[in-house]
């Protein structure tokens, strides 16, 4: 298995992905730089109204997003010239070859969830931002996101590794998540299963901003880990019996 | 330019692309229909004074991203089909010049564009009396959100174009586009020369400086693409 993980870690290696996982912590730092009201305080901190600001957009649109460009990415240098049929011809299993796939767009997830930390404590020692930072709330809220990524991730890599467009899986990807912009003003996005990441990323009922935002912890378990139970599973069945 | 145009109507039979322009105004639509129809009393208070025009503007807010986005698949679908079978070398063998086979794709890509927003028109005239909004629909407001985005978004479509067929790797040309398209909804306040803003603007200024920005890129790229070697 960690043959394939780092067989995975050397395609990777010198690709341009290493310059998508700055996309969307270099946006998350425009609006937080271009954010000038620095009066506003959630919560007593206007650290969490910078983390508000620069996470929005995010968990909103860009990390759904990225889960599919990150597993279109992962896919494409098996559908080019052949190669799965040269990985899938090495001694490993095919379930071995998906899940180490899996682990490789997580990984990049985190990576990027990383990346938005980095990017919020700089604009915020730039900007000057007084009081101490809320380490706990943030982490945590982080974590929560790519937690909740994970069933798009699993939906994502199951159509990437179907079709050998590009452009196909991301037009799947984009079709769900568009309709985010709508259905998290509504009483349905608990039960949308792309709008958990940013439902996560912004707390759960106890510490909600302005009850704005809720999310309930048990809709979050049964949506995020039902989501990607069925989606990983009906993925890894699918690419077990693909013929290559 | 008639042959070219054509073989790229026989190629784009039966695969996605269609599904996705028609897709496209439908679903905008559909999120709106969902969004009045849960909400209804609460937006006709809101927009009480005009119905109309606030359908239509709740209708362009999502429109116009769900455009970019699609300018940026649909070109790369389009250049796919070439890259995937190699195509490009046997496109360019033909006795056709590239400007003819560049210029089809451009005009191919954009009629597909039209034809969705004009689809978007239709689509949000019949929400509109299914709503109860009347019959006095407003034929200049809803040209503004369809036709006037669209003819603003032409540099996009020849930017898009170029980055697909140029580069094989089309995670360049869809990472871009979508990158663009999500941050043009946050542009409303940005200065006019931004190019991002122009869709989202709709008015004189946004559709002339478009189309000749986009007439301007086009030139551009379609000198690159003849410079090009292809492999």
């Amino acid at each position: 298995m960690l043959h394939v993980l780092s067989s995975e870690f050397y395609k990777l290696r010198k690709s341009k992905i290493s310059l998508l996982i700055f996309v969307s912590p270099i946006f998350a730092a425009l609006f937080g730089f271009f954010e000038t009201d620095s009066s506003k305080i959630v919560h007593g901190s206007q650290w969490m109204y910078k983390y508000m600001v620069m996470a929005a957009g995010h968990g909103l649109l860009f990390l759904p997003l990225l889960t599919g460009i990150f597993s279109a990415f992962i896919c494409r240098y098996e559908h080019a010239d052949g190669g799965w049929k040269q990985l899938l011809a090495l001694p490993v299993s095919r379930s071995q070859v998906y899940i180490a796939k899996l682990i490789s767009v997580m990984m990049l997830l985190a990576l990027t969830q990383v990346l938005v930390l980095v990017s919020l404590l700089v604009i915020g020692w730039i900007k000057g931002v007084p009081g101490d930072f809320p380490w706990a709330f943030v982490l945590r809220s982080l974590f929560n996101g790519w937690l909740a990524s994970a069933p798009l991730a699993a939906l994502q890599l199951a159509v990437s590794v179907s079709w050998a467009s590009f452009a196909a899986p991301l037009a799947v990807n984009v079709i769900f998540v568009i309709p985010n912009i709508l259905v998290i003003n509504s009483k349905y996005a608990p039960f949308y299963p792309w709008a958990q990441p940013v439902l996560s990323m912004f707390g759960n009922e106890k510490e909600a901003f302005g009850g704005a935002i809720n999310i309930s912890l048990f809709s979050l378990i049964v949506v995020v880990i039902g989501s990607f139970v069925a989606f990983f599973a009906a993925g890894l069945i699918y690419f077990q019996r693909k013929s290559m | 330019m008639w042959g070219v145009f054509s073989s790229d109507l026989l190629k784009i039979k039966r695969k996605l692309i269609l599904f996705l322009i028609v897709l496209g105004p439908l679903g905008v639509i559909g999120l709106e229909a969902v969004n009045f129809g849960l909400r209804y009393d609460y937006l006709t208070k809101i927009y009480a004074s005009d119905l109309w025009s606030g359908l239509l503007n709740n209708v362009q807010q999502l429109s116009v991203v769900v455009m970019l986005l699609g300018v940026a698949i649909i070109t790369s679908l389009m250049a796919t089909i070439e890259h995937q079978t190699n195509a490009w070398k046997q496109v360019l063998a033909l006795p056709i010049s590239r400007t003819e086979v560049y210029t089809a794709k451009f005009l191919f890509n954009g009629l597909l564009l039209f034809a969705s927003c004009i689809l978007l028109a239709f689509g949000s005239v019949i929400l509109g009396i299914v709503l109860g909004f009347g019959t006095d629909i407003p034929y200049t407001g809803l040209l503004k959100i369809t036709v006037f985005p669209f003819l603003a978004a032409l540099p996009f479509l020849a930017v898009q174009i170029w980055l697909a067929v140029t580069f094989k790797n089309q995670s360049i040309a869809l990472t871009f586009g979508i990158v663009y398209a999500l941050f043009s909804s946050y542009t409303r306040n940005a200065p006019d020369w931004l190019p991002l803003k122009w869709p989202l603007m709709m008015n004189s200024f946004s559709v002339i400086t478009g189309v000749v920005t986009g007439l301007i890129v086009l030139t551009i790229t379609l000198v690159d693409f003849a410079k090009r070697d292809v492999n």
